[in-house]
C-alpha cells in the first residue's frame, strides 16, 4: 500500500510530499490522475498540480473529474496510472460523487495492485474509514449540503486525518473530545506536512500531532 | 465641518456620473439622425444589478472603491439613470410633469435600418424602446457611449410604424412597442454579454439594470462606440450623402480618440480606405469566431444586430450552441433566420455595402450593390476568414501563440488537411432529420468536439505517442446525447476518418516541437479551453429564470458576486486562469451549484 496524506496548502507547500509519492511510483516517466472533490473552477487547479510536477520531471497527467459523465476509456486508463491524486474540497460532495461514480472499490483494486493514492485534505479524509473529521470542529468544518449519513470512506488505513490543523487551543479542545469517541488515533496535520503510508510503514513529514484516547502527542518534525 | 467635508468628498466619489446628461456629440453633428426627447425622472426603482467592475474599467468609480452598494451610490445611479422620456403620446395629451423632474437636457433616440420594418430605407426605424444616455469620457480620455433600453416607446418602433399611431409608455396593449423592457432580459444581457467579454468578444455590457417591480427594468448598455452598421446603412439607403459623411467622420472621430485608429490618414480617400480595411478585418474575424464558437447572431443586410466592431448587441437573438447545430433557424413568425453557417454570407455581403458605401462617398455617385461582388474587399475578406478558422481550430486544440504562428507561417496545409477531417465530425448531423425545436428548427449536431480535443491529448501521453484510440473509444468520447447508435456506426469510411484525424492531429503535434512536450502544453491548455460546463444560450434562459426565483433574497451586491463567479467559472482562457482561495466560502454556494447544474443539463444543446 502506498498512500500520502497532504494536511492542505498549495502546491509550493506540498514540494516534500510530492517528491515522496513519484519516489514510491517506480517509474522514470509515471502517468498521474488529478481528480478533484468538485469539477467546478477545478481546471485552475489541476494546472497548478500538473505544474507543481512538471518542475520535478513528470509530463504525463489525466484529469478526471467525476462528478461529469465520465467515458469508460477515460476510466480504464486513469486506473492504468501509476498515481492518483485526490483533491481538497467538500468531503461530503466528494463522497457522494465517489460513490455515485461507483469508484470506491475501482480506488481500493487501484491501491491492492500496487497504485501510489494521494490525497490533500477532503482527499486524504477519503483515504480513511469515515470522513466523520470533515464534520468538526463547528467553526471549521465542511456544509454536508448533499445531507449524507453514511459517513464511511474508503478505509485504507486505521487511523482518522485532520487537515488544515492549526496548533490552537480550541483545535486542541475540539480534536481531545473526538478522539476519546473513537478507537483509532486521530492524525492532525497543517498545511505543508502530511503522512507518507508504504507497506506497512507511516512516515510523518513536517511536524504532525495525534490525538488518541483523549491525549495529544506531538509527532514528526 | 468635519461633517460637512466628508459629506463633500462623497459628492466627489460620484461626481463622474454628472458627465452622463443625455448630451451626445451626434445631435449636434447629426441632428437629423436623432429624435430628441425630454426625459423625467422615473420613480420606484430598486437597483437590481450594478457593473462594479465596468464602472470602475470606464472610470465612473476610482479603482479603489469598495464594490458594495451604498446609499449614496444607490441615490447617484438613481438619479442619473432610472428615467423616462416624454413622447409624443405624453405631448399629444397634454400631460404635464413637474419641472424639477425633468432633466435639463434632451436624450436622443437614434435611426437606423431595421429589416422588419415596413419602411425599407430607416426613415422610421431605430430605437425603439432606447434612448443614449450620452457619452463619458472616462480613463485614459477612452470614451464610452451609453444607452438605456426600457426607457419609453419612441416614435421609432415597429408598433408606431405599422398601427401609424403614437403610444404610451407602457401600453399594455402592445409588448415590444410599449417601450419597456422586462428585468430578465436585463439580467440576461449582464449574464452573456460578460461571458463574452471575459473570452474576448467585443460586446456591448450592462453597467446597470433597474428593477420597477411587475417584471419591468430597465438596462443600460456601455460600449465604446455603440453605432451599427444600420446607423449608416440608412443614409446609404436613402441616398445622403451629406449625412453619411458627417456620421462617418464622427465615428471616425471616436475611434481615433479611443486609439482604434493610430495614424490616420490626412485625406478622406485614405481614411475611407482605412475604414473599409479595418471593417473587412473585423467582420470576417467575427464571423469565423461565431461560427467556431458556436455562435448563434442573427445577421443580416440591414447591419442592425451587430456593432461597427463586429460587437455584440441585443442579446435578445444570441445563442451559443453547445455543439455545430449548424442547420438551426429561429422561427421569427413572418420569416426564419439565418444559420449560423450563412453568418459568413450575410456579413460579407455587409462589408460588400461597406464597399459601397465608401465609394459613394469618395465619388458621389452610388452605384449597384451588385458592382462590389467582386470587389477587392471581398477577397479580402474570404482570406482573413480563413486565416481565422485556421487560427481558431488551433488555438481550440489548445497550441499557444508560438505554436500556432509556427504553424500559420510554415505548415498552412497541414492545418488545412486537419480542419477538413474535423470539419467531418463536426458537422455530422443525426438522420432523424430535421426537427421542430421550441423556438425553431435545428437538425441536431451529434459530435462533441471539445470532449475529443480535451481528451485526446491526455490519452496519448499516457498511452504514449505512437499510440492510437481504436475506433469505438474514439467514438464513445466524441458521441453526444443526440446521436443513436446508426449515426454512429462504425463504417468503412468513419474508421478511416478517426484514423485519419488521429494522425493529422500528431503532425500538427510533430511539427512544433518534441511530442511529449508539446502533447503536455496541450493537455493543460485545452482542460480549459474545452471545459465541460460551457454556458448555451439555453442555459443562460434557464440561469437567468433561477436568478429571477431567488431574486427576491438577492440584493444588488449578491447579483453582482453571483455574475461575476459565474463569469469566472465560463472563463476558457488558460492564460486568464487564477489561483483559488480554497477556504473563501461563499454563502452562494447553493445558487452557483443549480446554475452549474443548469451548464450541465443543457451543455449539448441550443
Amino acid at each position: 500500500m502506498k498512500l500520502v496524506f497532504h494536511g492542505g496548502g498549495h502546491a509550493e507547500d506540498n514540494k516534500a510530499l510530492n517528491l515522496e509519492a513519484l519516489r514510491m511510483c517506480k517509474d522514470n516517466d509515471p502517468v498521474i490522475t488529478y481528480i478533484p472533490a468538485c469539477s467546478i473552477d477545478s481546471e485552475g487547479d489541476f494546472l497548478e498540480f500538473a505544474k507543481s510536477f512538471q518542475d520535478i520531471g513528470v509530463g504525463r497527467f489525466l484529469y478526471f473529474p467525476i462528478d461529469v459523465p465520465f467515458d469508460q476509456t477515460m476510466l480504464m486508463q486513469v486506473l492504468k496510472s501509476n498515481m492518483i491524486h485526490l483533491s481538497g474540497g467538500n468531503t461530503f460532495y466528494f463522497l457522494n460523487t465517489m460513490r455515485k461514480a461507483k469508484l470506491m472499490p475501482r480506488l481500493k483494486e487501484f491501491v491492492r495492485s500496487g497504485g501510489v493514492l494521494t490525497g490533500l485534505s477532503a482527499g486524504g479524509i477519503m483515504m480513511t474509514p469515515d470522513i466523520s473529521s470533515a464534520g468538526y470542529p463547528e467553526f471549521d468544518c465542511d456544509v454536508n449540503d448533499e445531507h449524507m449519513k453514511d459517513f464511511r470512506a474508503l478505509k485504507l488505513v486505521n487511523f482518522e486525518f485532520f487537515p488544515h490543523y492549526r496548533n490552537s487551543k480550541r483545535y486542541e479542545q475540539e480534536l481531545i473530545s473526538q478522539s476519546k469517541l473513537i478507537d483509532y488515533p486521530i492524525y492532525a496535520v497543517p498545511d505543508g506536512n502530511g503522512i507518507v503510508v508504504e507497506s506497512e510503514n507511516t512516515k510523518f513529514i513536517g511536524k504532525c500531532f495525534c490525538f488518541y484516547k483523549g491525549k495529544k502527542i506531538v509527532i514528526g518534525r | 465641518m468635519a461633517h460637512g467635508r466628508a459629506r463633500k468628498n462623497l459628492e466627489d466619489e460620484y461626481s463622474q456620473f454628472d458627465q452622463i446628461d443625455g448630451r451626445h456629440p451626434l445631435q449636434k453633428a447629426l441632428p437629423e439622425m436623432v429624435v430628441s426627447y425630454r426625459v423625467r425622472e422615473r420613480k420606484g426603482a430598486r437597483i437590481a444589478y450594478f457593473n462594479f467592475h465596468l464602472a470602475k474599467e470606464m472610470g465612473l468609480l476610482p479603482a479603489d472603491q469598495d464594490e458594495v452598494m451604498t446609499p449614496a451610490l444607490e441615490k447617484k445611479l438613481l438619479e442619473t439613470f432610472s428615467i423616462i422620456i416624454i413622447n409624443e403620446f405624453d405631448e399629444m395629451n397634454g400631460r404635464k410633469f413637474p419641472e424639477k423632474e425633468i432633466k435639463p437636457h434632451r436624450y436622443m433616440a437614434t435611426r437606423y435600418l431595421q429589416l422588419q420594418h415596413p419602411n425599407k430605407t430607416g426613415k422610421t426605424s431605430g430605437d425603439g424602446r432606447s434612448v443614449w444616455n450620452g457619452q463619458f469620457k472616462g480613463k485614459g480620455g477612452k470614451v464610452w457611449d451609453l444607452s438605456s433600453c426600457g426607457s419609453g416607446a419612441t416614435c421609432l418602433s415597429p408598433a408606431t410604424a405599422i398601427q401609424g399611431k403614437f403610444f404610451e409608455s407602457g401600453d399594455p396593449s402592445i409588448s415590444y412597442g410599449c417601450g419597456y423592457s422586462e428585468l430578465d432580459e436585463g439580467f440576461s444581457t449582464a449574464f452573456f454579454s460578460e461571458i463574452m467579454h471575459r473570452n474576448g468578444y467585443s460586446t456591448e455590457r450592462a453597467l446597470l439594470v433597474l428593477d420597477y417591480g411587475g417584471k419591468i427594468g430597465l438596462t443600460v448598455r456601455v460600449h465604446p462606440n455603440l453605432l451599427r452598421p444600420s446607423h449608416f446603412f440608412a443614409w446609404l439607403k436613402q441616398s445622403d450623402q451629406k449625412a453619411l459623411e458627417k456620421l462617418v467622420d464622427q465615428w471616425v472621430f471616436q475611434q481615433v480618440k479611443n486609439k482604434v485608429f493610430v495614424n490616420l490618414p490626412k485625406t478622406k480617400a485614405g481614411q475611407y480606405k482605412l475604414c473599409l480595411d479595418w471593417l473587412t478585418d473585423r467582420f470576417a474575424r467575427t464571423s469565423a469566431r461565431f461560427e467556431d464558437d458556436y455562435i448563434f447572431c442573427w445577421l443580416d443586410w440591414d447591419g442592425d444586430n451587430i456593432l461597427m466592431d463586429g460587437g455584440i448587441i441585443d442579446y435578445g437573438s444570441i445563442r451559443q450552441f453547445g455543439l455545430f447545430h449548424s442547420e438551426y433557424r429561429y422561427d421569427d413568425v413572418e420569416r426564419y433566420s439565418t444559420t449560423i453557417v450563412e453568418q459568413k454570407q450575410k456579413a460579407k455581403y455587409l462589408v460588400q455595402t461597406f464597399a459601397q458605401m465608401f465609394d459613394y462617398l469618395k465619388t458621389s455617385q452610388k452605384k449597384n450593390i451588385k458592382e462590389f461582388s467582386s470587389h477587392s474587399s471581398m477577397t479580402k475578406f474570404d482570406e482573413i476568414f480563413e486565416e481565422q478558422k485556421d487560427i481558431n481550430l488551433l488555438e481550440k486544440i489548445g497550441f499557444n501563440q508560438k505554436h500556432t504562428e509556427l504553424l500559420l507561417t510554415k505548415y498552412r496545409s497541414d492545418v488545412y488537411e486537419f480542419r477538413k477531417v474535423f470539419a467531418y465530425f463536426e458537422t455530422a448531423k443525426s438522420s432523424e432529420g430535421l426537427i421542430e425545436v421550441a423556438d425553431g428548427v435545428n437538425r441536431n449536431a451529434i459530435f462533441c468536439m471539445r470532449d475529443i480535443l480535451r481528451e485526446l491529448p491526455q490519452l496519448l501521453l499516457a498511452r504514449g505517442v505512437n499510440a492510437r484510440l481504436d475506433a469505438d473509444e474514439f467514438i464513445e468520447i466524441i458521441r453526444s446525447s443526440y446521436a443513436n447508435d446508426d449515426d454512429v456506426k462504425l463504417t468503412p469510411t468513419m474508421k478511416s476518418k478517426i484514423t485519419q484525424f488521429q494522425d493529422l492531429y500528431l503532425k500538427l503535434v510533430e511539427l512544433v516541437g518534441k511530442t511529449s512536450t508539446v502533447l503536455l502544453t496541450i493537455t493543460m491548455r485545452s482542460s480549459v479551453i474545452n471545459k465541460y460546463d460551457r454556458v448555451t444560450g439555453d442555459a443562460v434562459t434557464t440561469v437567468v429564470d433561477k436568478v429571477m426565483n431567488a431574486r427576491p433574497k438577492l440584493s444588488a451586491n449578491d447579483m453582482y458576486d453571483v455574475l461575476r463567479e459565474f463569469t469566472e467559472f465560463q472563463n476558457l482562457d488558460p492564460d486568464l486562469i487564477q489561483k483559488r482561495d480554497h477556504n473563501k466560502k461563499s454563502n452562494r454556494e447553493r445558487l452557483m451549484k443549480t446554475m452549474v447544474k443548469i451548464v450541465r443539463e443543457y451543455r449539448e444543446g441550443l
